[in-house]
């Protein structure tokens, strides 16, 4: 199960966010970050007010764009308005500019830049795209398009980058734009060229130097380093330079080391009180860090300075929807479960049965034990988990790990079998143990690796699932070696590429734990705590280096996907086919071509799977032990499905396996805890085996469900409280269950035996 | 307040709207036990396979369900498909028309797709259809003191509820206007209701037209929300007392409804059942040790009772688990 979300990539909050970030062109207050305009186009007068404006001089700088605003010149009056932060005037006014010489492309992009600004990069978008259809050699327009690629973290951006840098080679924001790229991709010597190489940029043409510090100040915080060189040389140019210090923390935040980040845009607003939106990272991070009454302020004076910044408003607005949540805090070991109060008694005992099990079983694993309290978070409002993970980049999520506080969808509202709760738990608890005991220092690829191993090996939903997407990228060779495999991640190149490097981090952490056990990939995950690389590390640790490593992981998986390798046609077709003979009803063809598809690739277990076809045909002919065998196999193979799960828990009981029904039912909770179906079944199997704590929990449950059959769930609770010694609970939920069905048969028995009635 | 008789028990129950103190939904029932009761089960026309297939399915089960009501399946009539043509609709109802005397009983559930234009609501059934304006008709020509029940199962069918609902007829539609026009997921429900435990809330053996209702929206909208999908029917009970309505019985005991022997326990077990729903009416005044202190006295009594019916039950050759729950 991967935490990627289909609903939240099909955009559900659009419109919202839409609406609002309308409103921030259209009424934005004082814009306080720094523009840089390094293009030779822009007119000397803007220059000359650029010059205080840049040394953070800001009073003297605004007294000299105000006269501007009287310009002759549409697109200085623009730029004055935008450099004095009336957006709404200078969105106008850039109307006008391009209205006034159609085919001219600098306006466009000193429009496009006030949208990037604005945090509107589609608007920008659209402006830099229209500029270089006027003219398609234009730098600055490329360079642009390039910049928003980089900020939508959109893969393509690095492959024509260095053509672009090279046919603009004294374009500084080119090579601003390369070192920031390098950075990301943890190319950090071409980072340092590409900042030079903007400094010398700077000086030559005179323009500020302080972007380029800011880059190698970034790359020495990337590789553990005080940028205390460049950080100072930045404040001597400017000492209000508070977006060095928001940029670095925004660094620190996409490499998950949320403290370090604290640092730093603490300092951003310590430097420029009124960088609204270095205040509001800092308290977007102070909330990831589960601070956040601390955040409150911040958020509250960033409001109050840019009060239609979207990431601020719904933020504001998702503290106050705190109060319909309720903080659980549990001891030994300390978590801190933070629900919707209506899920405290529906999904909190599963919730917290999971996140004791997944510490247990990970502090025993990675041989670390939690050294401060951990905060489960769920939110049952998808909008609210996606505001909590602003700032993150990249795509909708189901779950996300801020060092000791993860925060995930909760299974409410959202379809059955959408999501499989359990799972995405139990992988960001895995990722609070690679985290922490790397001190954040492990790679994207190998936290997640070991989350989705975790998932397929310890996890409420054991077994390798995989889907055929991740062989067929195999065998196109799209597969990333070892040490690029960040990429994958960080920056796809092709659809679905995310997903797929998810499946294949798993993969390559199974070949690992298979081909050097399971302590050497926690060693090899420690070796990170020493800022290595992954080739480093992959040559330190395993002995081998990452091409052999490569050339190992590829022979893994032709070996264990030979039979789909073979013919991933064949699959696809048995795969039709099965379907269609199943709703023809022909279950021999529907058995025969189903298993044929099970046998070739055991390891896809999705929605559809073969292993479904293959029960359905088995039941369909009366072969009801096959059926179970078919589940069984799936279930076994990771397949979670609810439905499927209900199925085979229905056929186990039919077939009066009862005990083997409870544990296949009780793994439908992990999946779909909040349907009301089902707790009573299991309750019951559960006090048959004299399970009595087990089954309170499924009649706790049940009754916070508020379901029809309340005389049912109390009679539950009766005979749970009494297998539990409870006898004064025991009685009161037997007498209230008889208060309302009086005649209740099974009740009435429970009452004379209770009260020792000796009936004649 | 005033103790409340037998007689009492129907106004009281309306008073609590569709919820009441189970007794004396069940003592209402004790009082229309003996009346004749005839019931009518159409499905209309899927026009898909998978719709005729589940309009079939659902009206075997709730014929099959009624006949446990009726106490004898020749008074459940069921219509399908060809069968369920517009003179077949209009002869049946005339023929239950001829048949019912005043304190009897007639049910009528519609299964399939509905449709309503702004002003006439119509059945989608083989050949041409049959307005909402001919089948009130025909329900009119019911006699004075025949107790109707129409359960509408169909999409748009909110929109005969208030037009059909008479204070001897309660209509129950799946959904709550002529707008709501996808096929709604209620008949399936409805159906499941008449032979499930979990509906029979009160545990007497008898799922009322409440109980029915209850279970059916309920699983209507908790099907909804596992799909995460916006609900498009609301279904509304429209009239007064649908707890008089008993649409199916659960377990083994109504088939021995005229043993003398269980006769005489369902006599004793009314008057316990009478002192218990005293005690209920103080619930709200009383701390809830003292309400347990009360009732479970009386609960005791009944369970003993229910030992004693349980054993008669035997006599006659029921095994033990089939009579559980049944009122005798």
């Amino acid at each position: 199960m991967l935490n990627l979300d289909r609903a939240a990539r099909s955009g559900r909050m659009r419109p919202v966010l839409a609406l609002l970030t309308l409103f921030a062109v259209a009424y934005a207050g004082s814009a306080a970050a720094v523009d840089i305009d390094y293009d030779t186009r822009r007119s000397a007068a803007l220059r000359r007010c650029d010059d205080p404006q840049h040394h953070g001089r800001v009073e003297e700088a605004r007294g000299c764009y105000r006269p501007l605003l009287r310009d002759d010149n549409a697109l200085v009056r623009a730029d004055a308005a935008y450099a004095l932060g009336d957006l709404r005037n200078a969105n106008e006014l850039f109307r006008a500019a391009v209205a006034a010489d159609p085919r001219a492309v600098y306006p466009r992009l000193r429009w496009g830049h006030m949208f990037l600004d604005a945090g509107q990069k589609d608007d920008a978008q659209r402006l830099f795209e229209e500029a270089l259809e006027i003219n398609p050699r234009d730098g600055a327009a490329r360079i642009a398009l390039a910049l928003v690629s980089s900020e939508q973290f959109e893969g393509n951006v690095t492959q024509g980058l260095a053509t672009l840098v090279a046919e603009n080679g004294n374009a500084i924001e080119g090579h601003l734009l390369a070192a920031r790229v390098a950075i990301d991709a943890g190319r950090l010597d071409d980072a340092v060229r590409a900042a030079q190489r903007a400094l010398q940029l700077t000086q030559q043409q005179q323009k500020p130097p302080v972007e380029a510090y800011t880059m190698l100040a970034a790359v020495e915080v990337v590789r553990n380093r005080d940028p205390g060189e460049w950080t100072r040389a930045a404040l001597a140019y400017n000492p209000r330079y508070g977006a060095m210090f928001e940029a670095l923390g925004d660094f620190e935040i996409r490499r998950r080391r949320y403290t370090e980040a604290d640092v730093w845009y603490k300092r951003a607003v310590d430097v420029q009180p009124d960088l609204w939106s270095g205040r509001r990272e800092y308290a977007l991070n102070l909330m990831r860090l589960g601070r956040i009454e601390e955040a409150r302020p911040h958020l509250v004076a960033a409001f109050e300075g840019d009060p239609f910044s979207t990431a601020t408003v719904n933020t504001l607005r998702l503290l106050d929807s705190l109060q319909k949540f309720e903080m659980v805090k549990l001891t030994d070991p300390a978590v801190n479960l933070q629900l919707n109060k209506q899920e405290v008694p529906t999904l909190g005992p599963y919730v917290e049965q999971l996140a004791r099990e997944s510490i247990a079983t990970f502090s025993r694993r990675y041989g670390y034990k939690p050294d401060a309290p951990i905060t489960v978070e769920i939110y049952p409002d998808h909008d609210d988990f996606a505001v909590r993970t602003a700032g993150l980049p990249g795509i909708g999520l189901l779950g996300v790990t801020f060092g000791h506080l993860l925060a995930m969808d909760s299974p409410a509202g959202r379809k059955s079998g959408d999501f499989h709760w359990g799972s995405v738990l139990w992988h960001e608890m895995a990722h609070v143990f690679t985290l922490s005991v790397t001190k954040h220092r492990v790679p994207r690829w190998l936290s997640e690796g070991l989350s989705v191993l975790e998932e397929w090996t310890t996890g409420p939903t054991p077994g390798v699932s995989i889907t055929p997407a991740v062989v067929d990228a195999f065998a196109a060779d799209k597969l990333l070696p070892v040490a690029r495999l960040d990429d994958g991640f960080m920056r796809p190149t092709y659809e679905d590429q995310v997903q797929i490097s998810y499946q294949q981090a798993g993969l390559i952490c199974l070949f690992a734990e298979q081909r050097w056990g399971f302590p050497k990939v926690v060693e090899f995950l420690r070796s990170f705590n020493d800022d290595a690389t992954t080739e480093a590390s992959v040559r330190n640790v395993f002995k081998v280096s990452p091409d052999d490593f490569d050339r190992e992981f590829q022979k893994f998986m032709r070996d264990r996907y030979r039979a789909y390798l073979a013919d991933p046609k064949r699959w696809t077709e048995l795969m039709r086919r099965a379907h269609t003979m199943l709703d023809a009803r022909n279950w021999a063809n529907a058995r025969e071509a189903s298993q044929a598809a099970v046998d070739m690739l055991p390891d896809f277990t999705g929605g559809g799977s073969a292993y479904e076809v293959l029960a359905e045909a088995e039941e369909g002919a009366g072969n009801h032990a096959a059926a179970i065998m078919a589940l069984q196999s799936w279930r076994k193979a990771g397949g979670w499905d609810p439905a499927g799960l209900r199925k085979l828990g229905a056929l186990l009981l039919a077939a009066k396996r009862n005990t083997e029904a409870t544990e296949v039912l009780a793994a439908v909770n992990y999946a779909d805890p909040l349907a009301v179906d089902g707790h009573d079944r299991l309750g019951q199997l559960l006090l048959e085996q004299n399970r009595g704590a087990d089954a309170l929990r499924e009649y706790r449950v049940l009754l916070a469900l508020q379901p029809l059959d309340t005389a049912a769930a109390n009679f539950g609770m009766a005979r749970s409280y009494r297998l539990t010694g409870d006898r004064a609970q025991a009685r009161r939920h037997l007498l209230e269950s008889l208060d309302t069905a009086p005649n209740f048969r099974p009740a009435q028995k429970l009452l004379l035996e209770m009260t020792g009635d000796r009936t004649p | 307040m005033a103790a409340a008789s037998l007689l009492e028990a129907p106004v009281i129950a309306r008073s609590l709207r569709l919820s009441c103190l189970p007794l004396l939904c069940g003592l209402a029932l004790v009082g229309t036990a003996s009346a004749a009761t005839q019931v009518l089960v159409i499905a209309g026309l899927g026009g898909e396979a998978q719709f005729d297939e589940r309009f079939t399915k659902w009206s075997e089960q709730v014929a099959k369900a009624s006949a446990t009501a009726t106490g004898d399946a020749a008074r459940v009539q069921r219509l399908a498909g060809e069968s369920a043509r517009r003179e077949d609709i209009q002869a049946a109802l005339r023929a239950a028309a001829e048949k019912l005397r005043e304190g009897d009983q007639f049910m009528l559930v519609l299964l399939g797709h509905g449709s309503f234009d702004g002003s006439e609501y119509r059945f989608n059934i083989a050949g041409p259809d049959i307005t909402g304006s001919e089948m009130l008709a025909l329900l009119d020509r019911m006699p004075a003191g025949v107790l109707q029940l129409v359960v509408n199962a169909t999409s748009t069918s909110g929109a005969i509820a208030e037009r059909w609902v008479k204070p001897n007829r309660v209509v129950i539609t799946a959904t709550r206007t002529g707008g709501e026009r996808n096929a709604p997921r209620f008949g399936a429900f409805w159906a499941e209701a008449l032979a499930s435990d979990e509906a029979d809330r009160d545990k007497d053996g008898a799922v009322t037209a409440l109980e029915a209702f209850d279970f059916a929206t309920r699983k209507v909208n908790d099907a909804y929300k596992s799909d995460a999908a916006v609900v498009t029917e609301h279904a509304k009970v429209t009239g007064s007392e649908p707890t008089r309505f008993v649409v199916a019985r659960l377990g083994a005991a109504a088939m021995f409804a005229n043993d003398a022997q269980l006769i005489a326990l369902r006599t004793e077990q009314a008057g316990i059942e009478r002192r218990l729903a005293q005690l209920q009416l103080q619930r709200k005044e009383l701390q809830q040790d003292e309400y347990f202190n009360r009732i479970e006295p009386v609960l005791v009594e009944l369970a003993r009772l229910g030992v004693r019916v349980d054993t008669r039950l035997a006599t006659l050759g029921v095994r033990a688990g089939e009579s559980s729950d049944a009122k005798p």
